[in-house]
């Protein structure tokens, strides 16, 4: 791609790639410090029981172990990330709430010991009637898991726009379907883990995250000491995917014993810990009834959306919310109405994820189109019909700026042939498109903003010190390749400094899809402000005007008189001779209504912008065995300008794998309370010889507001690709998917529907 | 998850690891690739004093022709058998199963003994320590009750070797060493049917051979798995055939395979077969997959293996 830029759009190499592909990058479970001991943690073995007793004095006799831990030595404050949600004390000293919950911890010399402390302690339980399924879990008379709660219902969302009900009744077409999902597991790589170490009143910490910033205020309330005591340091994450966004009970532990043992504490949890006790996703059951005009126009929509949360809040109301506001942002809903209800169950703790929302997002998309084939319309013509547009306001009332839907409809459709494929209906054969979405940040009060300092240093180079943080998309090389682009110098000449609260000023953090708009802007402004200063030395050195001072190649020149040069570092130096040395500050906060609340008042301006698109599956079916393949898989994403369109499209496949090839295996297997599949065995995270040939398409629309144009890279296709996928199979059965994920006997099941329907 | 402690002891011949099992007074487990017995022992469904590894064993390592047989080394990798020449040509059945065994990584650290002596597996015994403590130990642990099936009086676990089946279709046989002196069996043999101790070995013998008759074959080998790799068969069919004869072997469901003698080789002898299986098949649900789906495979699987067995050398 051409552009007037020197690395801004251009496939460069990123800044953490060669340290991760050699093993030199250094995670958590990689520290070791002088003195370091192993902690391990006690967990539920009940879903729902009372806590008599807790017992350390015979784990703390055990020789080589430093200290011992249960809630009753913690301050026994609750966490929650809403005042309203406030519920999750860490280490229970009332009652445990699901299998794998942290009960007490210890410290000691090395695992074995730790382990062998374990066997040592000794806690009392009261067993209580426990509820798995969240329908049941909402009726009257079901076991209350917590008391504020009642029918344990966690959060209810109600959005009511328009006249639903009058619609529906004058809409030409009706239809109404109830679609389920499992909950998946986020299967990151690097199971959790986390090192704290306690020295002088500091408590350092290290650990996978996604937000350094919130965490650290977390940590400090939930241990009482001054903020600025406790510090967040920054650390390779191997994957989040939304959960890691929260303190875990992990920190709290690894904090109090360090504290405790006064001596670093590390704490690494197994395959399994991290699936049955970190975050999980949530299980959803969706009916989506819509009503169309004849002519494909949606004219009403009516939701219930049941999510199962486990056994805490969590980030609930946003969880709650989401599936359906990446809807809303995509399509025109004059009318539409919104109730998703989060329940408690008990089962582990259930946090946003990725690919929120599959049964939600992919059962309006495959019903649409059922809908579209009985107004004798396709797939492409009713996401064009209903598709929103630049300028237009979505029904909770959020703008939308810049929008390439529409673009990413036609080319990804165009690519594939797709008219023709889903008309034809090839037997066992089929072609699904998915659209959505995704709002670039959402509101976080003072946290919504991020702030950016810059130094030149006197050789040339820079150092970067911005609160932004990577969670593997690529945000590290993101932010130095924007210096890199402002400042004239290549990007390895210049340092970051990240994602470390003590060096670092807030940052929205990765989760909210802000990096690149709001944390990559403030980089931006830093450095344009840094570069001013450059630019002012130069022009005086070289007798041109600013305004003629170009930044290239470490060099300042006469954009005229390209010959008229000289090296940035010698303005560095001429400035630190000045005693104004070439720094700069620079924030971006973006226009977000600030009144907006989940759940009081779930409307207004949710982010500074939304980025678009459209992902297409085609899958045949083994007509025996029900298995699906997909041979090939397309996706357009409107991302605004690419700052490096090859981890897009790094992006882009890795959502391919984790939202739509996981639609035809992956999902959590539960007996009651128990996780059946707590490995990477039997819980199916798609291998390479699964994944289909992928095509990427990047339509770039210049957001006006995004750091040269850009967006947010890869989510999009995160949170559609279930959907083509799911669509592509409701079109090659000839029925609209009921229950995800797609394992082979649900599909032979659905053919075997299919087949009996029409005889 | 890290290993509990144990002794390691590496012997040179059958003799030595024999005489290890008997200083440990039978407290060892053998290790041939460990691909099956390491995560045994970490999950603690192992715990074993001592752990003897065989791999040191030359003799183990061969693969050779003897009067009229093929005789493999317990120890030969999955992968290097997989391509070896004899196997290919001949047996084709066997050349599937081994191809469709994991990945190519697992091939190259398992070998053929380590895979047919495997564990049988359920959803609900291959867990950790705490998780099984937390749910009750069932039979295979030496609890009391199947957590799968209630009431029941057997263990359903599951046997996954994929090569075992196609062995058998193969009729193969195999040789024991143990304290108590040599013998050899038809492999078919070696199944006890009880999920709690799937196998007939008798205290501290050793596999030391597979023999493999050695005649020209046609075959086929069918694997019912989620994903392409790595999975663990959810269901296995191995068919061969030699001139008149042949055989259908039936895994991944129950603690012993199931195997049949065709009467004839067409397609009205595999359909007797395939029905025949499908009522024999007992799936319960301790898989990722529903029994009921599994049961439905079991004949279309047979009808596929035995259309690809047909077909070659047409
Ligand atoms: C992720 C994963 C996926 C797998 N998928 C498959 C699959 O798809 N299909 C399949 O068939 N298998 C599968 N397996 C099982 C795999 O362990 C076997 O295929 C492998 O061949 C075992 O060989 P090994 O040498 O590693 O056995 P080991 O683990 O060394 O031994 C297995 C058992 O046999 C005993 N043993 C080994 N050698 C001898 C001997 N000579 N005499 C007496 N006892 C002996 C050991 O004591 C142990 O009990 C999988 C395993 C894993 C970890
Ligand atoms: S089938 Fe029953 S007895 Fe056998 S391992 Fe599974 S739960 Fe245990």
């Amino acid at each position: 791609m051409e552009n007037e830029f020197t690395t801004v759009g251009k496939r460069v190499v990123r800044s953490d790639s060669l340290a991760k592909v050699t093993g030199e990058a250094c995670y958590t479970a990689d520290i070791k410090l002088p003195g370091m001991l192993a902690a391990k943690v006690l967990r539920s073995p009940y879903p729902h029981a009372k806590i008599l007793r807790i017992d350390l004095k015979r784990a703390l006799k055990v020789p080589g172990v430093k200290a011992a831990i249960s809630g009753f030595d913690t301050y026994g404050i609750k966490w929650g990330v809403f005042r309203y949600t406030k519920d999750h004390p860490m280490l229970p000293t009332d009652k445990v709430r699901y299998i794998g919950e942290d009960v007490a911890a210890v410290a000691a010399v090395d695992e074995e010991t730790a382990l062998e402390a374990l066997s040592h302690i000794r806690v009392d339980y009261e067993p209580l009637p426990a509820v798995f399924d969240p329908e049941e879990a909402m009726q009257e008379g079901a076991p209350q898991i917590h008391k504020e709660f009642t029918n344990n219902i966690n959060i209810h969302v109600n959005i009511d726009v328009g006249k639903v009900d009058e619609a529906m009744n004058k809409a030409f077409l009706v239809r109404e379907d109830t679609f389920k999902a499992a909950g998946e597991a986020y299967a990151m790589k690097e199971p959790y883990a986390v090192v704290a170490s306690y020295k002088n009143g500091f408590l350092d910490l290290w650990m996978p995250n996604a937000g350094p910033h919130v965490r650290a205020k977390a940590l400090s309330n939930l241990l009482k000491m001054p903020l600025n005591r406790v510090r967040i340091r920054h650390i390779n994450s191997g994957g989040a995917f939304g959960g890691r966004s929260e303190v875990s009970p992990g920190d709290l532990i690894a904090s109090f014993l360090s504290i405790k043992a006064g001596r670093p504490v590390k704490l690494v949890l197994s395959r399994e810990e991290n699936a049955t006790s970190t975050r999980q996703v949530h299980d959803i059951i969706a009916t989506v009834k819509t009503g169309m005009k004849k002519d494909g126009t949606i004219v009403a929509k009516d939701y219930r959306a049941v999510y199962d949360g486990g056994a805490y809040s969590s980030t609930g109301p946003i969880a709650t919310s989401i599936p359906f506001y990446v809807y809303e942002e995509c399509y025109r809903f004059r009318n539409v109405r919104y109730n998703g209800y989060r329940v408690f169950t008990n089962k582990g703790i259930r946090g946003m994820y990725g690919c929120h929302g599959r049964a939600f997002l992919a059962g309006n998309e495959a019903q649409m189109d059922f809908m579209a084939k009985e107004l004798g319309m396709d797939p492409v013509e009713i996401r064009l019909k209903n598709g929103l547009t630049s300028g237009e306001v979505t029904a909770t009332k959020s703008k939308i700026t810049s929008c390439g839907l529409k673009e990413t409809i036609q080319k990804a459709s165009e690519k594939t042939g797709f008219k023709k494929k889903w008309a034809r209906t090839q037997r066992f054969k089929g072609i699904g498109m998915g659209c959505v979405a995704m709002m670039c940040g959402f509101p976080m009060g003072f946290r919504s903003g991020s702030s950016c300092y810059v130094k030149m240093n006197e050789d040339g180079q820079v150092t970067l010190v911005t609160g932004v943080i990577d969670n593997g998309q690529g945000n590290e090389s993101l932010a130095i390749q924007v210096a890199s682009e402002v400042l004239g110098v290549p990007m390895e000449d210049i340092n970051l400094v990240n994602a470390d609260t003590e060096a670092t000023n807030l940052d929205p953090g990765s989760y909210s899809q802000a990096s690149t708009f709001v944390g990559a802007n403030a980089v931006k402004v830093a450095c344009e402000n840094a570069r001013r200063k450059i630019v002012a030395i130069a022009a005086q050195k070289l007798g041109v005007k600013e305004a003629d001072i170009g930044l290239k190649d470490r060099m300042a020149y006469s954009r005229k008189t390209p010959d008229n040069k000289m090296r940035i570092s010698w303005a560095a130096r001429e400035a630190f001779f000045r005693g104004e040395p070439i720094v700069g500050t620079g924030s971006f906060f973006p226009k977000i209504d600030f009144e907006r609340e989940w759940v009081s008042r779930p409307w207004g301006q949710m982010a500074g912008t939304f980025s678009f698109g459209t992902s297409v599956a085609e899958v045949a079916i083994d007509s025996e065995t029900g298995k699906v393949s997909i041979p090939h898989f397309t996706a357009a994403h409107d991302c605004g300008r690419p700052i490096n369109p090859m981890a897009v499209e790094g992006q882009m496949e890795g959502s391919i794998q984790q939202a739509g090839v996981a639609t035809i295996m992956e999902g959590n297997l539960w007996e009651g309370g128990f996780l059946l599949n707590p490995d990477l065995l039997e819980y199916k995270v798609p291998l390479a010889c699964d994944m289909p040939d992928i095509e990427t398409i990047i339509v770039s629309s210049r957001d006006p507001e995004g750091p040269f144009g850009a967006k947010e890279g890869g989510l999009t296709i995160r949170m559609n690709a279930h959907s083509a996928v799911a669509c592509a199979v409701s079109n090659a059965t000839g029925t609209v998917f009921r229950e995800l994920p797609l394992t082979p006997d649900r599909v032979l099941n659905a053919l075997q529907r299919k087949k009996g329907v029409k005889r | 998850m890290i290993l509990p402690k144990f002794e390691y002891k590496s012997a040179e011949n059958i003799a030595k690891a024999i005489a290890f099992y008997e200083r440990y007074n039978g407290k060892i487990r053998y290790l041939a690739g460990g691909t099956d017995l390491i995560p045994l022992v970490k999950l603690r469904l192992s715990t074993p004093m001592a752990i003897i590894d065989l791999k040191e064993i030359e003799g183990l390592k061969a693969i050779s022709h003897q009067g009229g047989w093929l005789v493999i080394g317990a120890n030969v990798t999955l992968f290097e058998l997989k391509n070896n020449n004899t196997v290919k040509e001949y047996f084709p059945a066997l050349y599937e199963s081994l191809d469709a065994t994991s990945c190519e990584t697992l091939q190259m650290r398992g070998t053929i003994g380590g895979n047919i002596l495997q564990n049988t597996r359920c959803l609900l015994y291959n867990q950790s320590l705490e998780w099984r403590t937390a749910r009750g130990f069932c039979f295979k642990m030496g609890g009391e009750t199947c957590n799968v099936v209630p009431n029941a009086r057997a263990c359903f676990s599951n046997y996954c070797s994929d090569n075992a089946l196609s062995l058998m279709a193969l009729s193969a046989s195999v040789k024991l060493v143990g304290p108590r002196g040599e013998r050899k069996m038809p492999l078919e043999k070696i199944f006890s049917g009880d999920g709690r101790n799937p196998f007939t070995l008798m205290p501290g013998e050793i596999l030391t051979e597979i023999l493999i008759p050695m005649k020209r074959s046609k075959g086929a080998y069918e694997k019912l798995r989620v994903r392409d790799s790595i999975d663990y068969p959810l269901l296995g069919v191995g068919v061969s055939t030699k001139g008149n004869a042949g055989r259908v072997c039936v895994g991944g469901i129950g603690p012993s395979p199931l195997v049949y003698n065709l009467k004839d080789i067409n397609e009205s002898a595999f359909k007797d077969v395939a029905e025949k299986a499908y009522s024999d098949a007992r799936p319960v649900s301790n898989t990722t997959l529903s029994p009921d789906y599994r049961k439905k495979m079991v004949s279309v699987l047979i009808q596929r293996a035995s259309k690809k067995a047909l077909q070659e050398g047409k």
